[in-house]
């Protein structure tokens, strides 16, 4: 086994474990936790693939700032109701259990049918151009695609006062009437 | 990043040299303690340690024996996985984007090259802040898994600082990004040699007094991205994670022993990053102001008459002038702790989100609005 192989299998199969247990955990802490893990390993499996840029935004954006702040309000809470409410239940349980195998369909449908599978003239536009270059990254997101981009901005703009607005409001979203 | 290399003796040599600059991180921190106990007895008028061994240096192996030889102590409330991974996890980070920053210029031996930095990158600056803020999540662990209120109201507080001054530290540096047009180190730094000289409205400015540095270009990023950095790596003036006066020790009050020793070597590893980042952005990096590289190539072949000797001197030269930067900004943040009184909470959140913030903002847009202006119109 090559050693590209083996970095590959070895991420693959800590990204699946890492994600696995994002749901399989009963704590919810030890989920936040897996799932940082798995934005890592993700990040690693760009590194592999020669996109650094894109590896170094996901560490920042997703395990930096973005899981860091989910684990900081998870641990503000009293755990032992979410833990109940995570080991327990029925109901809850199929419903997880029907999720993932809804998502895990439509990630599997979607490899399927967009023959994602087989990449050679993408593989030969990629090597065209420096490998891990940011240039062709921004050219792609303000050049070509800019106004889903600045729209997508506004849309997080919009998420963002909309929370605000709503934790100002009477009571805010705790409120018990 | 360049792979490890071809031959069996280029993998050998690079994969010791991770190991090495791992260990001199390790390494600096009990003499950057000493620095730290003597320099503080300094400025406060007092002796410090000074009786075990010349200088009180052997003071260093006494604590590293006492901190190894106490005993394992965990809170029986809290969470033993958490509190025992928290201070291992708090050296990864650290470690690793230490290794990303390079420390002299590369040695050449015949037909090998070997960068005297751990790995190099192609988008170091990305990589380095995307690695050293997962030390977050160790200040969250440590907090939470100690199970007591005082532990966890420090972590609470340092990981929110540092995600609040996380933005002012990338957006401080967006106007050295567009100055060099790179993210790669190496090339940052080899754009730092010789005198100051730049190009605008079509003519070329140049000075001989001055290094072509970058202070010179974002002062006002240097002042915002060296003030981030004390936040980052929860140093005083922002050490509200430790708060003593209200939170006993804050995340790591339950940790005593060589676990506490590790948060320390992490702390320490986030005060090396931030100086050599300091040094490289914004000061040269390895190169010695006044001297350009092949000038001291050049000297080393008049000295030694040999290519390799010379090679190896030049790294060598090249290496102690690092070393000189990053003593010096080690140094300024050890000055800084003890001459500097502690933020209240609301003020520092003030500083981060309302004053740095929107400074870091107009840095970026007048850097990119003067880039633009001076090399698109010509007169």
């Amino acid at each position: 086994m090559t050693a590209d192989a083996f970095l590959f299998w070895f991420l693959a199969a800590l990204t699946i474990v890492s994600a696995l247990s994002v749901v399989l955990m009963t704590n919810p802490i030890y989920s936040a936790l897996s799932l940082a893990m798995t934005m890592v390993s993700v990040a690693a499996i760009f590194v592999t693939l020669q996109a650094y840029f894109l590896a170094g935004v996901q560490i920042i954006v997703y395990a930096g700032a973005v899981m860091v702040l989910f684990v900081m309000v998870l641990m503000l809470f009293d755990l032992k109701h979410e833990l109940q409410a995570f080991t327990r239940g029925r109901f809850s349980g199929a419903f997880k259990i029907a999720s993932i195998g809804s998502l895990a369909g439509l990630l599997v449908g979607a490899m399927y049918t967009a023959n994602v599978l087989t990449v050679p003239e993408a593989a030969s536009v990629a090597n065209t151009t420096p490998k891990g270059a940011i240039t062709p990254l921004a050219e792609e997101l303000f050049l070509r695609n800019v106004f889903g981009f600045e729209a997508l901005g506004v849309l997080l703009l919009v998420i963002a006062v909309g929370t605000v607005a709503l934790s100002r409001s009477k009571g805010g979203t705790h409120a018990r009437h | 990043m360049t792979s490890m290399g071809t031959t069996g003796f280029e993998i050998t040599v690079n994969l010791i040299k991770t190991v090495l600059v791992f260990l001199m991180m390790v390494q600096a921190v009990p003499i950057l303690v000493w620095l730290e106990r003597r320099g503080s007895a300094f400025i406060q008028n007092r002796f410090g340690p000074n009786r075990v061994g010349p200088l009180g240096l052997l003071q260093l192996l006494a604590d590293a024996v006492k901190f190894l030889t106490k005993e394992d102590f965990a809170p029986e409330k809290g969470n033993r996985f958490m509190f025992y991974a928290a201070p291992v996890f708090a050296l990864i980070p650290a470690a690793i984007a230490y290794m990303a920053i390079p420390m002299s210029v590369p040695l050449k031996l015949e037909s090998a090259t070997f960068l005297i930095q751990g790995f190099e990158i192609n988008v170091g600056i990305v990589f380095v802040l995307g690695i050293s803020s997962l030390a977050a999540y160790t200040i969250l662990m440590a907090g939470w898994g100690s199970g007591s209120k005082f532990s966890l109201m420090g972590a609470m507080r340092a990981s929110a600082q540092i995600i609040s001054y996380e933005l002012a530290l990338g957006l401080s540096i967006v106007g050295v990004i567009l100055m060099y047009g790179t993210f790669n180190f190496n090339e940052m730094i080899l754009q730092q040699q010789g005198p100051l000289s730049f190009q605008a409205f079509g003519y070329t400015v140049s000075t001989v007094a001055l290094p072509n540095w970058g202070i010179f270009y974002q002062p006002v990023g240097m002042i915002l991205f060296f003030a981030a950095t004390f936040a980052e790596s929860n140093r005083l003036p922002f050490d509200l994670a430790e708060g003593e006066a209200e939170l006993v020790a804050g995340f790591h009050t339950e940790y005593g022993g060589f676990k506490m020793l590790m948060f320390f070597i992490g702390e320490y590893g986030h005060m090396m990053i931030a100086s050599g980042l300091m040094a490289t952005f914004f000061f040269g990096g390895y190169g010695i102001p006044y001297v350009s590289i092949q000038d001291v190539q050049n000297f080393g072949m008049n000295l030694f008459g040999s290519e390799i000797a010379a090679n190896v001197f030049n790294t060598v030269v090249h290496f102690l002038m690092y070393n000189l930067k990053f003593g010096l900004f080690l140094w300024i943040f050890i000055h800084v702790r003890w001459t500097l009184p502690r933020f209240r909470y609301d003020q520092l959140m003030d500083l981060g989100w309302k004053t740095m913030l929107p400074w870091a903002l107009a840095n970026t847009m007048v850097t990119a609005t003067v880039m633009f202006v001076t090399s698109y119109f010509m007169f």
